[in-house]
């Protein structure tokens, strides 16, 4: 396997950028990607955006000293993903039931997404791409909840368009100052 | 300052440990209302009230630290916090494990800033770097400006020690308090139902790696009394998870009638149906399923027919005052109170340390799948406590009780089980005694008074449960 498709794995560095063509189209996704999630259109999200390979993991966030080896995060420990198509399924399956409660009233979402830089790989379908979001949700009368991270993902490009194949969430937080995450990033 | 003769020298402080004393709250006692079945909401929001929570409940309680396996050596050590005190626990040379106050004893600034660590030689306070062992004792001060100072006793600083540390079964807790009685005193026969998770194959457990924090604005005791013994909130509250995972609601199992029970000592508190599976299904990975029906074949002779149901029935567990876990789904985890209306929630995965790799690995994503921010069960159970503590804001609001009386006349008085045994586990009867617990710690000032009140087990004992 490609060390680039290892969810464990960082990309090594990024100093392939592509063309504008594809620069401009892979941005292009981007934006509409999170334009179904802002909208909650999970299931079209899943069918249109998501690889059937997809890995998609968000580890928990440590404070630990400059010198510790395991660093803020380690795969194989607690995360709050660490999904396959199944477990993004399942995830998608509860947002569509009416009795999804933190979810009815409606939320509603903002994801805003920058930073964006598109880098080829030695596979030519394979694009890395690392981009800074934050995400906004706000609920009922006052409730607000403000995400922000970065995201390293591989794109891969098909008769279809592109499909998200790897996707790496690291957000800033240590405690998520949240009560849950009734989203996607 | 002038104790000593004060011919312009000050005296030397005395920097003892400081362990509070209990006073008592017969006002706030009232606010459970036993004789009614209802709860007063000030308990919820009155600054007063989280105030003496602090000093009565978790200056005094055994809380729930660490399990063994997050630090195997020593100088391995986590941060967490007893009550909202920050608090380091750290293993010692000699293997035992030791727990101290993260505050320099100089001008109060934590002396470890990070979650976790391993092999530490000692902390150092970053403002004026002073140093302490594992031990929690003064090794230095930056400069040795203090050491050359002829008064300064050394010796006689340090980090002040938890009073007291000890673990049952893999589970390390500590208690401010030097007179509380034992660990195992404050379980009491509890102890019979911890072993359904804690013991129920060789080896021993262990917990998974790194921990999910997260923040809810609600009232400590909300979480701990809904996983105290209400089960009857998974139907509603998590009907959109168990569809989402089981294509179906939540199945209490076929003998219900027959089975189901709550059981509470001194406010910890158990609801179980016995049904083998049914929380271990609701991780979504059949191979757990098959896992948890070997494991509780194996597991009948070690822990009887009884408990051998529990290991992965649809159950949920307090040990007063708020750390809680689910049997057969493995979540343990602990509500610290950060004031009335604030609680951070860290939670962990235990596994059985002989279990294999790749069950280890779906227990880890079934949690997460499941009781984590983003899992679909924990998703819909923010709002609903949020709620619940918030709305008492409202001052006519707060005047209004609580209803807690569901299963009043479901004791149990022929089950041989330990403790307060109700029939049903859809049934208030733990969240009573939670409350009852609640409401002895408010008023006694001492530990006779506390283990010999109404919610102290009755006298029995578990053998005609085999």
């Amino acid at each position: 396997m490609l060390d680039l498709l290892d969810i464990s794995k960082p990309f090594a560095d990024l100093d392939a950028p592509v063309d504008l063509e594809t620069e401009r189209a892979i941005t292009r996704w981007l934006h509409a990607e999170v334009r179904l999630l802002d909208a909650e259109r999970y299931q079209e999200w899943l069918t249109r955006c998501i690889d059937p390979d997809i890995r998609y993991w968000m580890p928990d966030m440590e404070t630990r000293r400059r010198d510790d080896p395991r660093g803020m995060f380690a795969y194989g420990e607690a995360a709050y993903f660490d999904d396959s198509w199944k477990e993004l399924e399942i995830r998608v399956k509860r947002y569509n039931e009416p009795s999804a409660w933190a979810d009815n009233p409606q939320t509603r979402h903002l994801h805003q997404i920058s930073n964006i830089e598109v880098n080829a790989t030695e596979d030519p379908t394979l694009f890395a791409v690392h981009s800074v979001f934050t995400n906004v949700r706000n609920r009922n009368e006052a409730d607000q909840d403000i995400v922000h991270g970065r995201r390293e993902d591989v794109l891969r490009a098909g008769p279809g368009g592109y499909r998200l194949l790897r996707r790496r969430v690291f957000i800033v937080q240590n405690v998520l100052l949240s009560k849950n995450l009734n989203t996607f990033f | 300052m002038c104790d000593t003769g004060c011919a312009g020298n000050a005296g030397r402080p005395n920097m003892a440990p400081v362990y509070p004393k209990a006073g008592r709250y017969p006002d706030y006692a009232r606010l459970v209302d036993r004789n009614r079945a209802q709860v007063d909401r000030r308990v919820f929001v009155d600054e007063g009230v989280y105030q003496a929570e602090l000093q009565q409940i978790f200056a005094r309680s055994w809380l729930f630290l660490a399990h063994e396996s997050q630090i195997p050596n020593p100088g391995d050590f986590i941060r967490t916090s007893m009550g909202e005190d920050d608090v380091i626990v750290v293993r010692q040379r000699d293997r035992t494990v030791r727990a101290f106050l993260n505050s320099c004893p100089h001008r109060g600034n934590r002396v470890c800033m990070v979650d976790a660590g391993s092999k530490a030689r000692g902390f150092i306070c970053n403002y004026h770097g002073w140093s302490f062992g594992i031990d929690g004792g003064l090794r230095g001060t930056d400069g040795k400006v203090y050491e050359k100072d002829e008064t300064f006793e050394k010796a006689q600083i340090g980090l002040t020690p938890v009073a007291q540390v000890d673990s049952y079964k893999g589970l390390i807790f500590g208690t401010f308090d030097p007179n509380a009685p034992s660990l195992l005193e404050f379980f009491g026969p509890f102890t019979f139902y911890l072993d359904i998770m804690l013991d129920n194959d060789e080896g021993g457990t262990e917990f998974i790696g790194g921990a999910i924090k997260s923040e809810i604005d609600c009232n400590w005791k909300f979480p701990a009394e809904n996983f105290v013994g209400d089960i009857l909130h998974a139907f509603w509250t998590h009907q959109s998870g168990a569809q989402a995972i089981l294509g179906g609601g939540v199945d209490l199992g076929k003998r219900y009638d027959e089975l189901a029970f709550q059981a509470s000592v001194y406010g910890h508190g158990i609801e179980t149906n016995l049904d083998k599976v049914g929380n271990t299904r609701t991780l979504g990975y059949p191979e757990l399923v098959d896992y948890v029906f070997d494991l509780s074949e194996r597991a009948r002779d070690r822990l009887g027919d009884l408990r051998s149901r529990a290991i992965g029935a649809i159950s949920s567990c307090t040990i007063f005052p708020n750390f809680s876990f689910l049997p057969g789904q493995n979540t343990f985890r602990v509500w610290h109170p950060r004031g009335p209306g604030k609680i951070e929630l860290v939670v962990w995965t235990l596994v059985n340390k002989n279990a294999p790799d790749h069950i280890k690995e779906l227990y880890r994503k079934g949690v997460m799948m499941t009781f984590s921010p983003g899992g679909v069960f924990e998703m819909d159970d923010g709002e609903n406590w949020e709620y619940s503590t918030r709305v008492n804001q409202g001052f006519v609001t707060r005047q209004q009780p609580l209803h807690y009386a569901l299963g009043l006349q479901s004791a149990d008085l022929d089950r041989d089980l330990p403790g307060h045994i109700h029939k049903g586990s859809l049934n208030d009867a733990n969240q009573r005694l939670f409350y009852t617990r609640w409401a002895e710690f408010m008023e006694h000032d001492n530990w006779t008074d506390l283990q010999n009140g109404e919610t102290a087990p009755p006298q029995k004992t578990a053998s005609a449960a085999e």
